[in-house]
């Protein structure tokens, strides 16, 4: 097993650096930080601007080839991923962006696992009726309207019963208010600000999982192996619980360890509608402040993330399947 | 000994016995199609929405350039339909010219990603050995990118794209995105039909190699393709809308839905009808692919749930 | 009784009632099944009555479709909630159609028990055997103790034969083999001593020497809890041996009923006595063709007027059009407890002789050009010599290593004349298809020798050569429907080789309404697609397309496995003209031994990739001398009773072990009866060194054993008495 992780590992890490690589050549010839600096007033002389890019390492003199190699030796030899335009060094901010996203994101991925889960179960289990109608249909609906707009149409419900209360109960942007003092209320400002993220990142979250538990449920309800168990003196739901839901996890377990990158893509637009400071906030500010190194390290932590959700997958499947088990 | 029933050729066999009619596989689709009433309303409006953006102009006799200086925010009147925007341009004109830019996003992006994933697809799988192993490490290396950097970077940058329109620009992004997850199927399904048996007796035939993916594996994953199309213009329709709702996919001067309901976002109060008239809009245009998508699956499927639907039929006849 | 065709189903359900003798551990009065589909409501099952008594066993039997499984699914109420049952299932007296999921739970399983046809898919993969074997003790006697369970669980495996049965508690279902999961299943239809045990088609997955085997696991179990077994199948072998009833059914119908003796040797409805002329019989030479019954079944979602044999009997007249006839007495038959029943209006006319070749007009045996010369004097038209192709073997799900060789085919040397048929027997896994797949691929680099036609594979370099050599080969798969692109019609199917050969449109037309007529298909059905096809027509196709080409050789991989044993009977036939009338030559893989002892001139028997056996299909079948081919054999039913229950049977042991455990010696040893009788000092041999294929005398039987013909050891000879 573990001779296995380790040639995976290997393997992403290969594609980790390729797709970073990548990335930072797309980011290096089309982000030109220099045309910012050109609008500062007074306005600096493109000597200047030239002068103290040279001192953070992106000098725009040197050819793409030039700069990854000086970009990829401070990586290697420092672990230094650079700096941005206006001096930070990235390595300082990253942590910081790194916990933002995900305490975000934490509670709305157990959240959406395991209501996404269950409705999937209790669904199949109504195949056709009412219940199974109303829940899947919502799935349904939920795919065909986009996140950012439906994080957008949430925040606009609470502020709404702020409006109706009278009262600011939940705070629709942002992380905590500043200058709070310890103890219950800021505890209560915590959840303040995470109540409405959470709220609309996990109901529009389990639809997709609702939908694959479902149909992989539905798969197994007239499976052979039921059968056998009802012929052994189970009935009908006893044994689609004991023997069908727990092969019906197989798939679904897979398939968990993969949507957390898609997670990470996701929550970019959650982080731009509530206004967190976390890891993709800080992606798309970089481009628009033409931050070459800001950029490629938030796409190299996308890839490190998906990396592991493939290996968590793999992990996942050995472990509630018997028959890929390794010895 | 097993069963297996096909139902469409179980409704064939029944036309076998009295007279020599040859249903081709595809008028049984249709037939099916057509009998999933869900998907022909999907059909329609979806036809529907395509015709307003093209001729919805007559609709209006202003046009997305001009400003009405006597109305400006106005809610709907009869002479702005659906009212127009705080700086006085029609909404009608503006949502026709946003819906024709959304349905071709959607209509070039399923298209050719499409194209690209039967084509990757199948050389994968024809292939196999080498030339699968290396083009499925490049596909997997494509999908660890995440996407939505690439779209910022490419159209803020000022690379040599940057001539490009704004739209053209997304469709070229979100193509190089959208079709990884398709070749993929479609590489798998295509092993599994090159184990089938009619093409190995076409190979043990002599037919040559190009001539079998032409001739029997292309028509056999033209359902799955086909399910596909509809799926991509879904997909690119609401990428396009979310990129552009958060100000990173199409710019002004281009206009599209995405762009419409984002701009209004700041006035929901105040304009409301800026917001939802579009966002209704980008509803009908997904919610009808939806639909359609949906019977289309159910008519290609011959284990669809279809059969549920009749035995409901047939149920209610009998009392 | 004559009164009886005004009945109500009501009243028949009132009399039948009456006559049921009381004793009877299952009564199924007037059971019928509706399913509703797509295509209107289809009748399953219409009217199955039947009285199964304490200990004893009655057989379905039956085509594809017939409604056998439906039937039984019925009785176990394990039928979908859609279906619509009518009539009555008493278990003991008490009534069980209609009762609640739960309340039926407490029969399922103690009372009466099942086993499914698919091993494979029937254990659920996540749980150890274990877990599954406890279960089913738990559930009907929760007060049980662990440890009690458990001790249960290993005597019941070890009743079913697994080996170490204490360890393999503990293994997964995927661990298994899947005659060791049939076992596993029997051993859990039985946990609760049950008083009927259903199986259903508990052999159709398995290899006939593995059937042997869990037919006699069953009869122990039989033995062992003394329940009354519901027998369902398709071939009337597995049956002849076990059964004391028998209940024919077509249709959704039962058509004919009555003692085993009475069915096998007194056939009273043209259906059975068909059927019973259609299969091959693997103890007489197949000098006789066999009896086709041509069509299809009717289709249940259409209402029956008329017997629903009448489209495929040669019997019917007007008559049968009118009514269906009901299940009557069969005149001059009193006094047995099913009393001989036969739905046919006929049924009085067809006394014991009657002929089935005569009645359902099978033609004669045809005779090719080639059949007068003698063997040696006629060309070879393939020839292997030494094939060889190892595979290496690869393990872990997620991380290949290796770790060892397959030695799939091991050394393969044989000829194939004009006109011969050659067929290759053996076990699932010996080598059989990789044979086929090596002679068709035909590639310059295999191992060995292949020579078609006079061209070696090893000069087979360029395109032409090798296009010659698809001229003269051409192949026939197992299954018809897989064989044959949806996407095509017939005329698309059949043209594909000849459009490849480049011949002009118009001679393809031609050929092709030639092809249709000589595989015995209407040639303006030409643009019809598969799927307008039955079965036994789509096979048809598929050797009309191998024929296209006008090859010499043709490769038939199972060519009627996947066909019922009245459509295979046509396909055979067909078979055996083409060969005839087109001086074909015929490769034939079959694990059929009856079918290959049927349609060959010669057979070879393969174990672990080497041929055992080899010889004229008579002298090896009637004279066996491996003790593999000897235990081959033996492990086939014969559709003949008084024969079945007395013969002497040599059931192997275990499976086709893995080829990593190949031994040094002789590689049938680990399962060799003649072996296990030895006495140590000849054991020696066989350890130590490999047999080689040869004849004893002048002859035309090779083989590969030091001690052929010896004395098998007794513990795997079993006899019924
Ligand atoms: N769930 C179902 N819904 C609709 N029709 C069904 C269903 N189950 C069985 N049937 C139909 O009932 C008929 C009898 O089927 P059944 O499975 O009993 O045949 P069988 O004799 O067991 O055949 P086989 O030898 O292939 O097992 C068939 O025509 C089949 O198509
Ligand atoms: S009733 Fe007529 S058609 Fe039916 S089996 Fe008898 S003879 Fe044949
Ligand atoms: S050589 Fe020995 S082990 Fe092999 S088949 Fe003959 S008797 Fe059995
Ligand atoms: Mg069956």
């Amino acid at each position: 097993m573990l001779k296995y992780l380790m040639k995976r590992s290997g393997i992403y890490l290969i594609m980790i650096f390729l797709t970073t690589s990548a990335g930072y050549f797309l980011a290096v010839s089309s982000l030109k930080p220099a045309v910012l600096e050109q609008e500062k007033i007074p306005r600096p002389t493109p000597e200047q601007v030239a002068a103290s890019f040279r001192g953070l390492g992106l000098d725009p003199e040197l050819n793409p080839w030039e700069r990854y190699v000086q970009w990829l030796g401070g990586i290697v030899t420092r672990w230094d991923w650079g700096r941005s335009p206006n001096g930070a060094f990235v390595n300082a901010e990253f942590a910081d962006r790194v916990m933002v996203s995900t305490r975000l994101f934490i509670a709305s991925i157990i959240l959406t696992l395991v209501i996404g889960v269950a409705l999937g179960v209790y669904s199949a289990a109504r195949q056709y009726k009412v219940q199974d109608r109303v829940i899947t249909s919502y799935s349904y609906l939920v795919h065909i309207l986009p996140a950012p707009i439906a994080y957008f149409l949430v925040q606009l419900g609470a502020i709404g019963i702020n409006e109706a209360v009278g009262q600011r109960i939940f705070f629709v942007t942002g992380i905590s208010t500043p200058g709070i003092e310890p103890g219950w209320p800021a505890f209560v400002d915590l959840v303040a600000h995470y109540a409405v993220p959470t709220f609309a990142m996990t109901i529009f979250g389990w639809a997709g999982y609702q939908i694959a538990q479902r149909q992989y449920l539905l798969d197994n309800v007239n499976a052979d192996f039921v059968r056998t168990a009802r012929a052994k003196g189970l009935t009908r739901n006893q044994a689609i619980r004991k023997h069908a839901l727990r092969v019906s996890f197989i798939p679904v377990a897979q398939s968990i360890a993969f949507t957390i990158p898609a997670i990470f893509t996701g929550g970019f637009f959650a982080e731009a509608i509530f206004a967190w400071p976390g890891i993709g906030l800080w992606s798309i500010q970089a481009i628009s402040l033409q931050d070459v190194n800001v950029a490629t390290a938030t796409l190299a932590y996308g890839s490190v993330i998906f990396a592991i959700g493939a290996i968590l997958a793999d992990f996942a499947t050995t472990l509630v399947d018997p028959r890929v088990r390794v010895q | 000994m097993t069963n297996i029933i096909d139902p469409i050729a179980e409704i064939d066999e029944a036309r076998v016995g009295d007279q020599d009619v040859v249903i081709g596989k595809s008028r049984i689709i249709f037939r099916r199609f057509m009998r999933n009433r869900t998907a022909v309303a999907g059909l329609f409006i979806f036809l529907a929405l395509f015709l307003f953006s093209i001729f919805g102009g007559f609709l209006t006799s202003w046009d997305k350039d001009t400003l009405d200086p006597l109305n400006i925010g106005m809610p709907p009147s009869p002479d702005h339909l659906l009212g127009t925007t705080q700086a006085g341009i029609d909404l009608m004109a503006l949502i026709v010219d946003g819906t024709r830019t959304s349905i071709l996003i959607g209509l070039i992006v399923g298209g050719v990603s499409v194209l690209i994933s039967a084509v990757y697809g199948c050389t994968m799988a024809f292939f196999g050995g080498k030339v699968d192993a290396t083009m499925l490490f490049i596909l997997e290396a494509l999908i660890m990118m995440p996407a939505i950097l690439v779209v910022a970077v490419a159209t803020s940058g000022s690379g040599g794209l940057k001539d490009l329109p704004s739209w053209l620009l997304l469709v070229v992004v979100l193509l190089f995105f959208s079709w990884m997850g398709t070749a993929r199927l479609v590489r798998s399904l295509s092993m599994s039909l090159m184990q089938r048996d009619y093409v190995k007796a076409a190979k043990y035939m002599g037919v040559p190699s190009r001539r079998i993916v032409w001739r029997h594996l292309v028509p056999n994953i033209g359902s799955l393709l086909v399910l596909d199309f509809t799926r991509g213009i879904t997909g690119a329709i609401l990428a396009e809308v979310a990129f552009s709702f958060i100000g990173i996919g199409i710019k002004l001067p281009d206009v599209s839905l995405g762009v419409l309901i984002g701009q209004a976002t700041g006035q929901v109060s105040s304009f409301p009808w800026m917001f939802w008239v579009p966002l209704t809009v980008m509803f009908l245009l997904t919610g009808s692919l939806a639909m359609m998508n949906d019977g289309l699956r159910d008519a290609f499927d011959p284990s669809s749930s279809s059969i549920g639907r009749a035995k409901t039929k047939t149920a209610k006849a009998a009392k | 009784m004559s009164t009886n065709t005004s009945q109500t189903p009501a009243e028949r359900l009132r009399d039948a009632g009456l006559y049921a003798p009381g004793d009877a551990v299952l009564s199924v009065r007037d059971l019928n099944v509706r399913f509703n589909s797509e295509n209107g409501v289809v009748h399953a099952v219409r009217g199955v009555d039947f009285d199964l008594m304490p200990g004893k066993t009655l057989g379905i039997v039956g085509e594809s479709g017939s409604g056998k499984s439906v039937t039984s699914m019925a009785v176990m109420g394990l039928l979908p909630e859609t279906a619509d049952i009518t009539g009555s299932v008493r278990f003991k007296g008490k009534e069980l159609l209609g009762l609640s999921d739960k309340a039926m739970c407490k029969h399922r399983g103690s009372d009466i028990a099942m086993v499914f046809q698919d091993p494979l898919s029937s254990l659920t993969p996540v749980y150890t055997v274990g877990h599954q074997i406890i279960e089913a003790l738990t559930v009907h006697n929760p007060t049980m103790s662990k440890q009690a369970k458990e001790a249960r669980a290993v005597d019941l495996l070890r009743m079913v034969g697994i080996p170490s049965p204490k360890d393999r508690l503990k293994a997964f279902p995927h661990e298994f083999s899947g005659g060791m999961r049939q076992r596993v299943m029997i051993a859990i239809a039985i946990a609760n001593d049950p008083r009927v045990l259903i199986a259903d088609e508990p052999t159709t997955a398995l290899d006939v020497t593995i059937q042997a085997q869990v037919l006699e696991v069953l009869h122990t179990a039989q033995e062992e809890t003394g329940a009354a077994v519901v027998m369902i199948t398709h071939d009337l072998g597995v049956v002849a041996g076990m059964a004391d009833d028998i209940m024919v059914m077509y249709a959704g119908k039962p058509v004919e009923t009555g003692t085993v003796e009475d069915i096998y040797y007194n056939p009273r409805m043209p259906y059975t006595l068909g059927l019973l002329g259609a299969v091959p019989r693997v103890d007489t030479s197949g000098k006789q063709s066999l009896v086709p019954i041509e069509g299809t079944p009717p289709n249940l979602a259409l209402p029956v007027t008329g017997c629903s044999f009448a489209a495929r009997c040669p019997m019917v007249s007007d008559a049968c059009l009118h009514g269906e006839p009901e299940l009557f007495p069969v005149p001059g038959v009193e006094g047995q407890t099913l009393g001989h029943k036969a739905a046919c209006i006929k049924a009085d006319q067809l006394s014991g002789d009657a002929d089935a070749h005569k009645i359902f007009q099978a033609p004669p045996k045809p005779v090719s050009k080639f059949d007068g010369v003698a063997r040696a004097e006629r060309a070879k038209v393939l020839e292997l010599k030494d094939v060889k192709k190892h595979f290496p073997l690869l393990k872990g799900a997620l991380i290949k290593r290796r770790i060892g060789t397959v030695k799939a085919v091991d050394g393969l040397s044989f000829d194939i004349r004009e006109g011969e048929c050659v067929s290759i027997v053996g076990e699932s896994g010996c080598g059989k298809t990789t044979t086929l797949l090596e002679i068709m691929e035909f590639h310059p680099d295999q191992v060995g020798e292949v020579v078609i036609g006079g061209v070696s594979n090893k000069v087979a370099t360029d395109h032409k050569t090798k296009m010659a050599m698809r001229k003269e080969m051409q192949m026939v798969f197992q299954d018809p429907t897989g064989a044959l692109d949806p996407r095509f019609t017939v005329y698309e199917v059949l043209a594909e080789p000849l459009e490849n050969l480049g011949m002009p449109k118009a001679a393809i037309k031609k050929r092709i309404m030639e092809l249709m007529k000589l595989v015995g298909l209407q040639p303006d059905h030409v643009n019809r697609f598969p799927n307008q096809f039955s079965g036994g027509q789509r096979q048809r196709i598929g050797i009309a397309r191998a024929l296209a080409v006008n090859p010499k050789l043709v490769v038939l991989d199972e060519p009627v496995s996947a066909l019922d044993v009245s459509v295979q009977a046509g396909v055979i036939n067909l078979l055996d003209k083409l060969r005839a009338e087109l001086g074909l030559s015929y490769l034939m893989v079959a694990h059929d031994l009856s079918v290959v002892r049927h349609i060959s001139d010669r057979v070879a028997v393969m174990y672990l990739g080497k041929i055992v056996e080899t010889g004229d299909v008579d002298d090896v079948f009637d004279h066996p001398r491996h003790p593999y081919t000897r235990a081959l054999l033996s492990a086939i039913p014969v559709p003949d009773p008084a024969l079945e229950r007395t013969r002497e049977r040599i059931i192997l042991q275990g499976d086709l072990p893995s080829p990593l455990d190949a031994p040094k010696g002789c590689n049938f040893a680990t399962r060799c009866p003649v072996f296990a009788a030895l006495p140590a000092a000849k054991q020696e041999k066989c350890l130590t060194l490999e047999p080689p294929l040869a004849s004893e005398k002048e002859g035309t039987q090779d083989f590969a054993c030091f001690f052929p013909d010896g004395e098998i050891d007794s513990d795997m000879l079993v006899v019924h008495a």
